[in-house]
């Protein structure tokens, strides 16, 4: 259901809230690069621009400095906006704007905005629907609030999917959802992984970004602090203890047993593998 | 979009400490004394309180502007049918308007007493926290209790509500730009269409309020609150020398404005 991936390169970013007398900085010079088809954790405490960063990519809040450059295109070029909408954003705690009176046409929302065919919407609806583990003939009909929470945060998840985006921004994904909540969005998002799909985890969840990210960029206050692949070498992922995040587990574990970083599972299951 | 609820502007001036209660006294009993006391004289007496309580609250003129610009167009209105309507011997006239000397001056009154009424009421907005206005309103009221007038619960009604207004305005925020992340747009099409395009927001935003409602209500429960009970604060309001004075400056001021 992706159609190629969509390069996202945010040159030197800057952006401040209007907050009161005085603007509030949230982004400082932000150099942000996802390759197309990439997978990108974004990590940092909170308020050091995660979700500002997001939005901004988003073209939702309009850069006060820099550029968003989204595969050949600049700001200004005809069809930047067309490109923008192939960027699927999914807020933090997403359910929350549920809002029509049946998980199907909450999820055909955005394929309607988009003014596609009743047909088309159907279609998108119904593989959404399908893609996040909700049945269509059996949850479609359904209104939204009567979905338990990890329902309803996957069929928010739907509600992009549906609009067929290029490259997911997924802002705190697994907050406030419970342990089995998070396993079955957990698989949402690796066989999205399996298919191609760019993306971006913004998140304080380590363990989590380490199982779906090739990169991570560590922001704070504003600023990149940290980007590139896990630097797993000269022991560098202890800059995530420095701004109160945790070194993934299975690279913690790997680095105690003394085996060679490079070759640190991804999974508890290829750990096993390797260990057995 | 950012929640500027009235006008005030936090300070420590002299006018910010005065106690709420007070300056709600000396504004009501100053404004009462401009509508009834007529004549140039005694307004330029009020005219002046005035001046001299904003340089004394150190609010930036800049701040007062932004108060005073949405009553200019009335103050404009009111000196154009006062000099055209008012009473008195043509002595200016076009076509069927007719403009006298005693309704030009009555004009340039009026405006001018409607902007010394908006200064001296600004005056109470800016140096106090609309908090403090609610206990001040709350406690001044209590006489009202003897009619079973809920005046305790009405302040706390209206202190919750000026808690919730900022959050609300966020909220609505992001609730629109999620919406738009899906598609939606709030500034195409006619009346019509953009109220239809509004339902996405206004569910959701009422969903939540009700919720945050719901809890709000249990964890006051849970801190043991019980309606129709006396509470007791965490800042009692206190009158001080200084308030005496305050009382004491306007008593000079009335007399002052009635004796020019």
């Amino acid at each position: 259901m992706t159609s190629g991936g969509l390069e996202v390169v945010c040159e030197r970013v800057s952006f401040a809230y209007e907050e009161g007398r005085q603007p509030v900085p949230a982004l400082a010079d932000v150099d942000f690069r996802v390759g197309a088809g990439e997978r990108v954790a974004l990590l940092g405490p909170t308020g050091s621009g995660k979700s500002t960063l997001l939005q901004v990519v988003r073209g939702l809040l309009r850069p006060d400095g820099g550029s968003v450059r989204l595969g050949d295109l600049a700001p200004d070029d005809t069809g930047y906006g067309e490109l923008q909408r192939q960027i699927g954003l999914v807020f933090q705690q997403p359910e929350l704007q549920l809002f029509a009176a049946t998980a199907r046409d909450d999820v055909a929302y955005g394929p309607r905005q988009l003014g596609w065919s009743e047909e088309d919407v159907e279609t998108a609806t119904a593989e959404a629907l399908a893609t996040v583990g909700l049945d269509p003939a059996e949850h479609g009909p359904r209104h939204p609030y009567s979905l338990s929470g990890g329902e309803q945060r996957r069929l928010a998840l739907a509600g992009v999917l549906a609009m067929r985006p290029r490259v997911l921004l997924l802002d705190e994904p697994f907050v406030s959802l419970d342990p089995p909540a998070r396993r079955d969005l957990s698989q949402v998002l690796h066989s999205l992984m399996a298919r191609g799909m760019g993306l971006v985890l913004a998140t304080h969840d380590v363990d989590r970004a380490w199982a779906l990210c090739d990169r991570r960029v560590v922001l704070a206050a504003g600023r990149v602090v940290a980007a590139g692949t896990w630097d797993l070498g000269s022991g560098g992922e202890r800059v995530l203890g420095e701004y109160g995040l945790e070194v993934p587990f299975l690279v913690d574990l790997w680095s105690r047993l003394g085996r060679p970083l490079a070759t640190t599972p991804r999974s508890a299951r290829e750990a096993a593998e390797m260990l057995a | 979009m950012r929640a500027t609820v009235a006008q005030y502007y936090p300070g420590i001036s002299l006018v910010h400490r005065f106690d709420p209660r007070c300056k709600v006294v000396a504004v009501a009993v100053l404004v009462v004394a401009l509508f009834v006391r007529d004549g140039f004289a005694a307004l330029a007496v009020f005219a002046a309180v005035g001046v001299a309580g904003l340089a004394l609250s150190r609010v930036p003129l800049a701040w007062v502007w932004r108060a005073l610009r949405p009553v200019l167009w009335l103050m404009a209105l009111t000196f154009v049918l006062q000099a055209l309507f008012g009473p008195g011997d043509e002595f200016w006239s076009v076509g069927p308007l007719h403009v006298s000397r005693r309704g030009l001056e009555q004009a340039a009154f009026l405006s001018v007493r409607l902007i010394v009424i908006v200064v001296i009421g600004s005056l109470l907005t800016f140096t106090t926290s609309p908090i403090a206005l609610t206990d001040a309103l709350a406690w001044l009221g209590r006489p009202l209790r003897r009619l079973r007038v809920p005046t305790e619960e009405l302040a706390l009604m209206a202190t919750i509500a000026l808690r919730f207004i900022p959050t609300l305005f966020e909220e609505t925020d992001t609730i629109m730009r999620a919406q738009r992340a899906r598609g939606a747009d709030f500034s195409r099409g006619g009346p019509v269409r953009r109220a239809r395009a509004l339902l996405p927001v206004l569910v959701p935003l009422f969903v939540m309020s009700f919720r945050r409602a719901d809890d709000l209500a249990l964890a006051m429960e849970a801190r043991c609150y019980t309606p129709g009970v006396a509470r007791t604060r965490l800042h009692p309001m206190q009158a001080r020398p200084r308030d005496a004075l305050l009382l004491l400056l306007v008593a000079a001021t009335i007399v002052a404005a009635m004796l020019v």
